[in-house]
């Protein structure tokens, strides 16, 4: 199944434990570091990135070659690498799976981010949830220092690099760029517009570039083996790369699997995970995330990469693929869905932090035999004005829902006219 | 200058408008929430979203989130904005209690508008309202969190703006709660803004609720006498009574915030024992006949001993046409004085500063802000003139520098360097720092390393915009000329270089203008104890409250033939006068002031005199009795009472304040209404009314090496005489204490915590002792006090040998 | 009371950093960890540790979901109620843990053993349905596991 695809971030991937620093170093660990400190030049990392189109795996897709090279080269120093490992978009765990795996590909990378900015100051933010995972970056991160690969005069060179292990109190929005880096601040995690832009002042006024882990764990192998070789790993031309999938809900074997970008929804579904559980039919899923839009049968054979996804109106998001089947009620998965929104609004903006509430209130009277027609118009307007929200946050937390309207219509009709939930009875 | 067009009328704003107040340009009002002038644009509420519709910003946008740019075409009534505006509201009211006819803020609510504007009138969500806990945040401010709509201005003002530490956010989401970590009083002397600032009724006056509903408010732009900075605010009264002060945006001046001592220092006005009531020594009468039997009493005097036998002291609060009338009058009829100051010191003080103040170093309040470094001396901004505080709160939040050359333990709502420099050194550090500006090393006076004034110089020498603040309570003139001498030398080599005062009294600028000599209350005392003065006429000088030294006063008092007081607060001298008149407060009167950088202002009467319903009717309401007459009207603007003194029996006194008026000074024009609210003519004030040349050295060079410098000073709250009547601001004091540097208090044998007492000149001060690292050694600080009888040494800056210092056990 | 360990060892942490404000979680975090909760004794120890205001400190601490301003049980028990652990059945675990322990979602059993709050996801959808109990993971769950996890945890304690 998988092994028919070239793996990267999880090549050696153990069931139960980390690959230790020798693992890593015996399969070309660090080469790229020490090739970047001793021969290559700087900038080498940059145009590497650039021509590699790594997108960034966080969620948003951005470029990472245009974001390493909007740190101006005359900024002022120090200058931070944040590594967002927050991870709590619902769905999404890969980010987990890939450090209890692979902590040094992810310190490797940092430091390479890092070198190409000039920056001395790494973090990672890490959930509350995931605390293995801390234990286990700060115990490695030791151990890379022990070893000179972090720390003061790496591999010999003159350059200093560190870093450290910033653990989250614990909220969806603190994922968010300039959320978390609030939060680094000891400020509330609220969002906050640019400009300025975080790679000009962001930490402490400082320039500052932040990643997701994934994101950052593909530059050792894109530095080490080319851009073109990263492009050549996805199955459609416009995407580069693997990604690493993350299924949960009624597949047989849920779970994270490094595969192309560009692989068939299908073939996830079915040849990873084994098809759905108790050979129930595929209703529909969420492609990457909480904060997108549900992919319905139609849409079963879909190349999985951001270009497809977008051309779909959808996103390809974080990669966490959530499988409904035909017993799911769309309704009240699309309500559970909500709540989590109007639980994790932070509260700055109006839109949000109210809408939020209100639409979980429509939702669950349509659920729960209260539903009205009218009901559909309102939600569909709220919706559209929840994009006017202030940060990204909103927006993805109505795709379901306008989602859910476009595709399911029937389905709410249905819960309205027969005032109660099809499902249960 | 970029060119726009809103709702297809074009516009030229300067750039880095925002849309929002290029719009409110062409009259043009957004709807808006979380944007403030005085706190910017966060983008947080969503209320202010526009249609662009053409050039550089496309799609609906939050119009206090995008700087005006060329070619923008922007309609605020786009029907998608119109609609997300309308939903916006509708998400707001969601958990808006429904209590808007009983609401304290109903009726001045910007939600309360905007609901209404915005059309959202029936309800559809049918989900539960969450509700709150209200905080006791103290006398001042009413604390109501169900009528939140997280704006976040509140937090962000009393953060930011204000920079105190103990209000803020909490919680998150749609639960997100204002306020304290734990109730209790709010510790920024500027939290009264809240109640302005917050646009529904989260925040409410509490002194005033339940009094009125603002609509039935009588409502007058007013003035702050309770110090010299001269904040813009409006007052409010209903059935007689000064129920309210609210901030009233001056930009040039105090922007949009008041502080708490000025919003809340008006219940003198309105307070049971206000004297109303004429009297003949003690005994109650017609204000005619007292006015009648009071000139005569002058007028026998006169004729007994010449017209230098009468002399009056006013006070440097008085309005501009109290002290104009007063000035006419000792100058036609030769009376003594008109003393405005209480001390030789003081008064020398005040007019050195008001001789500095040259036209091209004058700066304002609202100018401070965009100094760059400021460089303090002898002041205590956040006691002595609070918004000074917040005025260079700004400048450090916008990158500049604040330098405090003072002995007190200063504090201030942010970073600042503190020089605690012992008295007697300021002039010497002034002076090195002149010749230093001037480029030449100066040698070092004998103060500690870390007073680097070299590099100092060198500090305000590279600033691209200085300004040098300088207080006139604690220094002596000749420090005070320096502090002009140093703004004129950085003038030369600045563009901008400013200098700032602050003085005694909301007037004291005027009150300088009195005279090219001044006179003081103690000079005027000699006068009586010389025997050539026999007759004193007190014009809103409380002299028993604010002279200081009783003991002395009394005695000088007994040997008058004669007092005359004209006041409105109740004092022991108004019993004791041969005749009492009592006076109307500025919210009776109105009239104008001078503030301290010269800027001339008029505050407008805000209610008829009488005594307030709350008092005739016993708080019943309707009151029970009914006349033709308003019970307690007999007092008069003291300028009409003086001139009732100094003029014939019936004449109209309005000519007769118009000359005074005229007459003043060359320097302040009341002839055209455009000079209100203008700085007056510095120019035509006699620069060299008082020389900084040699001057006399501080008495503190003469002391013994043990001595200490006693300071009597001024506190936010407790102090100044008017506002500590407020029932709400005694509240906020601190019981006064003693102040000095803890190695101080070792040396001196005393104890913190414990009394001490300070006996000089046969006089006595007992109060207790605190530890305050801040403070310069060598010296004592301790407030006027109005639960300290304080007035016991004659002066406000003494000598007291360790001798003289006795550590109580108890 | 903080012990003069704790305290020294989280002032010479704070002194390490540029910015004492970056070190207020894990400060947070550290005396809740000694109190049990972040009591107000501990905000104000806190504070005084970081050089921030109780208020400034409160405003993060009453934003996140795992610190806790209120009592809790010497267990907390955080049941992922997010999509995919609520697909999985996650009502009936909460019904049950409800029943067993005797206390609803938010309360606290008398013993003090138990606090049972509400989480958003976890990330272990893959192992749906998933519950922390003291940030630890435990998933997929069935009723039977739920069980023995309890009795566990209470034998533990007697
Ligand atoms: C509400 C919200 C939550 C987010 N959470 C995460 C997260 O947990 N992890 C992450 O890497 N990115 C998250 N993002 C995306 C980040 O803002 C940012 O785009 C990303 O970390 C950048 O890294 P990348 O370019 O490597 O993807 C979130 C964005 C939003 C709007
Ligand atoms: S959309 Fe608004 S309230 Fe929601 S998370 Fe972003 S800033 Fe916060
Ligand atoms: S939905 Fe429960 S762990 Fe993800």
């Amino acid at each position: 199944m998988t092994a028919t695809y070239p793996q990267v971030l999880l090549k050696n991937r153990k069931p139960d434990r980390i690959t230790t620093l020798s693992e890593y170093r015996e399969a070309g660990g660090y080469e790229a570091l020490r090739r970047v400190l001793t021969e290559m030049d700087r900038q080498e990392v940059k145009t590497r990135l650039a021509d590699a189109l790594l997108l960034g795996r966080g969620g948003a897709g951005f470029p990472a070659g245009i974001k390493v090279s909007t740190v101006a080269e005359d900024a002022p120093f120090p200058r931070y690498l944040v590594c967002n490992a927050d991870e709590m978009e619902p769905g999404t765990f890969k980010d987990r799976v890939f450090l209890h795996a692979e902590p040094h590909m992810l310190i490797e990378g940092m430091a390479l981010a890092a070198y190409s900015i000039r920056a001395s100051h790494g973090i990672i933010f890490i959930r509350p949830e995931y605390e293995s995972a801390a234990k286990i970056l700060e115990r490695e991160i030791g151990i890379a220092r022990g070893e000179g690969l972090l720390g003061e005069r790496i591999l010999g060179s003159d350059y200093d690099f560190e870093i450290v292990v910033h653990r989250s109190g614990g909220r969806y929005i603190c994922g968010e760029v300039t959320a978390q880096l609030n939060a680094l601040q000891g400020r509330r995690p609220n969002p906050k517009q640019p400009p300025p832009y975080a790679t000009d002042k962001g930490l402490w006024g400082l320039p500052t570039l932040a990643n997701n882990v994934e994101t950052l764990a593909c530059i050792p192998h894109i530095v080490k083996n080319g851009a073109q070789w990263f492009k050549d790993l996805a199955l459609t031309p416009e995407a580069a790369g693997t990604k690493l999938f993350c299924v949960s809900g009624k597949v047989n074997r849920p779970g994270c699997y490094e595969l192309p970008l560009g692989i068939k929804l299908s073939e996830i579904i079915e040849t990873c995970c084994g098809g759905m559980k108790d050979g129930a039919t595929f209703k529909a899923c969420l492609p990457g995330g909480a904060s997108t839009g549900y992919l319905t049968a139609d849409h079963y054979h879909i190349e999985m990469d951001f270009d497809s996804l977008k051309k779909a109106r959808n996103r390809l998001g974080t990669g966490a693929v959530m499988v409904f089947d035909h017993h799911c009620c769309m309704v009240a998965a699309t309500l559970n869905l909500t709540e989590f929104f109007a639980r994790e609004s932070c509260g700055w903006c109006t839109p949000c932090r109210e809408g939020f509430p209100y639409l979980r209130d429509l939702l669950w009277r349509i659920e729960n035999g209260q539903g009205e027609a009218g009901f559909i118009p309102m939600i569909k307007t709220m919706c559209r004005h929840l994009w006017k929200s202030y940060c990204a946050f909103a927006p993805g937390g109505v795709a379901s829902i306008e989602s859910l309207l476009m595709n399911f219509e029937d389905e709410v009709m249905a819960h309205i006219e027969g005032k109660g939930c099809p499902f249960k009875k | 200058m970029p060119t726009l067009k809103i709702d297809n009328r074009e516009i030229n704003v300067p750039a880095g408008t925002k849309v929002i107040e290029a719009a409110e340009r062409l009259g043009i009002m957004i709807p808006r929430f979380c944007f403030h002038p005085a706190l910017g644009s966060v983008g947080a509420c969503r209320v202010c979203a526009v249609a662009f519709t053409e050039g550089p910003v496309k799609g609906i946008q939050m119009s206090c989130m995008i700087d005006a740019q060329d070619g923008m075409v922007v309609s605020t009534t786009d029907a998608e904005a119109v609609d997300f505006r309308r939903h916006v509201i509708e998400f707001l009211m969601l958990n808006h209690p429904h209590d808007c006819p009983v609401c304290d803020e109903g009726g001045h609510c910007l939600l309360q508008d905007l609901t209404v504007a915005g059309g959202h009138g029936l309800r559809r969500y049918r989900g539960l309202k969450r509700t709150h806990i209200n905080q006791d945040l103290g006398p001042l401010v009413q604390h109501e969190m169900n009528r939140c709509i997280q704006c976040y201005r509140c937090s962000r003002y009393y953060q930011e703006f204000t920079g105190y530490r103990d209000l803020g956010v909490m919680g998150i989401g749609s639960r997100v709660y204002f306020g304290r970590s734990a109730p209790g009083m709010l510790e920024s002397p500027f939290a009264g803004n809240l109640i302005d600032i917050c646009p529904t009724g989260v925040y409410t006056d509490k002194p005033s609720r339940y009094i009125g509903r603002r609509w039935d408010y009588q409502r007058q732009p007013s003035l702050c006498i309770h110090c010299s900075l001269g904040c813009n605010l409006t007052a409010s009264a209903r059935y007689r009574q000064v129920v309210r002060h609210e901030a009233r945006p001056n930009l040039e001046v105090n922007g949009h915030f008041i502080c708490d001592r000025g919003r809340y220092g008006y219940a003198y006005a309105s307070i049971a024992d206000r004297p109303r009531q004429a009297m003949a020594a003690g005994t109650p009468g017609p204000i005619v006949d007292i006015l009648a039997g009071a000139r005569e009493a002058i007028q026998q005097t006169v004729e007994k001993h010449g017209p230098g036998s009468v002399a009056v002291v006013v006070s440097p609060r008085s309005s501009l046409e109290t002290l104009a009338v007063v000035k006419e009058a000792c100058g036609q009829h030769g009376w003594t004085g008109p003393a405005a100051a209480h001390t030789n010191r003081q008064a020398l003080n005040r007019n050195t500063a008001v001789s500095c103040l040259r036209p091209e170093l004058a700066v304002s309040l609202a100018a401070d802000t965009e100094a760059h470094d400021v460089l303090v001396i002898g002041a205590d901004p956040l006691n002595e003139a609070p918004m000074l505080a917040l005025s260079l709160r700004q400048v450090q939040r916008r990158g500049g520098h604040v330098i405090v050359i003072d002995p007190r333990g200063v504090q201030l709502p942010f970073d600042f360097d503190h020089w605690a420099v012992h008295p007697s050194a300021m002039g010497a550090i002034l002076q090195a720092l002149i010749q230093e500006i001037g480029g030449h090393r100066a040698t070092a006076p004998d103060t500690p390393a870390t007073f680097d004034i070299t590099k100092l110089a060198r500090r305000l020498n590279a600033s691209p915009r200085p300004v040098v603040v300088c207080g006139t309570d604690i220094l002596t003139p000749h420090e005070i000329a320096l502090a002009g001498d140093l703004a004129r030398a950085l003038r030369r080599t600045h563009k901008v270089a400013g200098l700032f005062y602050t003085l005694a009294g909301a007037n004291a600028f005027a009150a300088a203008l009195l005279h090219d000599q001044p006179v003081s209350t103690e000079a005027v005392l000699d006068r009586i104890e010389d025997g050539g003065v026999r007759l004193l006429v007190a014009v809103e000088q409380d002299l028993w409250r604010e002279f200081p030294d009783r003991k002395r006063l009394q005695a000088a008092l007994k040997r008058l033939d004669h007092l005359v007081v004209l006041d409105y607060v109740d004092s022991p001298l108004n019993r004791e006068a041969g005749h009492f008149i009592p006076t109307q407060p500025l919210y009776e009167s109105g009239g104008h002031w001078i503030n301290q950088e010269g800027r001339l202002q008029a505050a407008s009467p805000v209610m008829a005199g009488g005594e307030p319903i709350e008092i005739t009717g016993g708080s019943d309401h309707p009151p029970r009795v009914f006349d033709r007459r308003i019970p307690g009207d007999e007092p008069l603007a003291a300028w009409r009472a003086v001139a009732a003194l100094a003029g014939e029996d019936e004449a109209d006194p309005a000519p007769q304040l118009k000359t005074a008026l005229a007459d003043f000074h060359p320097a302040v024009n009341l002839s055209t209404p455009e000079a209100t609210g203008q700085r007056i003519d510095l120019e035509a004030i006699a620069h060299d009314l008082v020389e900084s040349g040699p001057a006399p050295e501080p008495a503190e060079d003469d002391a013994p090496a043990d001595a200490v410098v006693l300071l009597l000073v001024d506190w936010t709250f407790g102090t100044e005489p008017l506002s500590a009547m407020a029932p709400a601001l005694t509240r906020m004091e601190a019981a006064p204490v003693a102040r000095l540097h803890p190695d101080e208090i070792a040396r001196l044998g005393l104890a913190e915590g414990r009394p001490v007492t300070v006996s000089l000149n046969g006089n006595r001060l007992t109060v207790p002792v605190q530890a305050d690292p801040r403070m310069a050694a060598g010296v004592m600080a301790v407030p006027r006090h109005h639960l300290l009888e304080w007035q016991v040494f004659g002066e406000t800056r003494v000598i007291v040998k360790r001798s003289q210092l006795k550590a109580e056990s108890e | 009371m903080l012990p003069e360990k704790l305290k020294s060892e989280l002032t010479a942490q704070i002194a390490r950093v540029d910015h004492p404000r970056e070190m207020a979680i894990d400060v947070i975090n550290a005396l809740q960890d000694h109190y049990g909760y972040f009591s107000d004794e501990a905000l104000a120890q806190a504070a005084d540790l970081l050089g921030m205001s109780p208020l400034e400190l409160d405003e993060l601490a009453t934003f996140y979901t795992f610190i806790y301003r209120e009592p809790v049980g010497k267990h907390v028990i955080h049941v992922c109620d997010s999509l995919i652990c609520w697909m999985e059945g996650d009502e009936n675990l909460v019904a049950h843990l409800c029943d067993r322990l005797g206390i609803q979602m938010g309360g606290t059993t008398a013993d003090g053993l138990f606090t049972l709050l509400p989480v958003c996801c976890i990330g272990y959808c893959d192992r749906a349905p998933a519950i922390l109990v003291d940030r630890q993971v435990h998933g997929p769950l069935t009723i039977d596991a739920l069980d023995r996890l309890i009795d566990t945890l209470r034998e533990n304690h007697s």
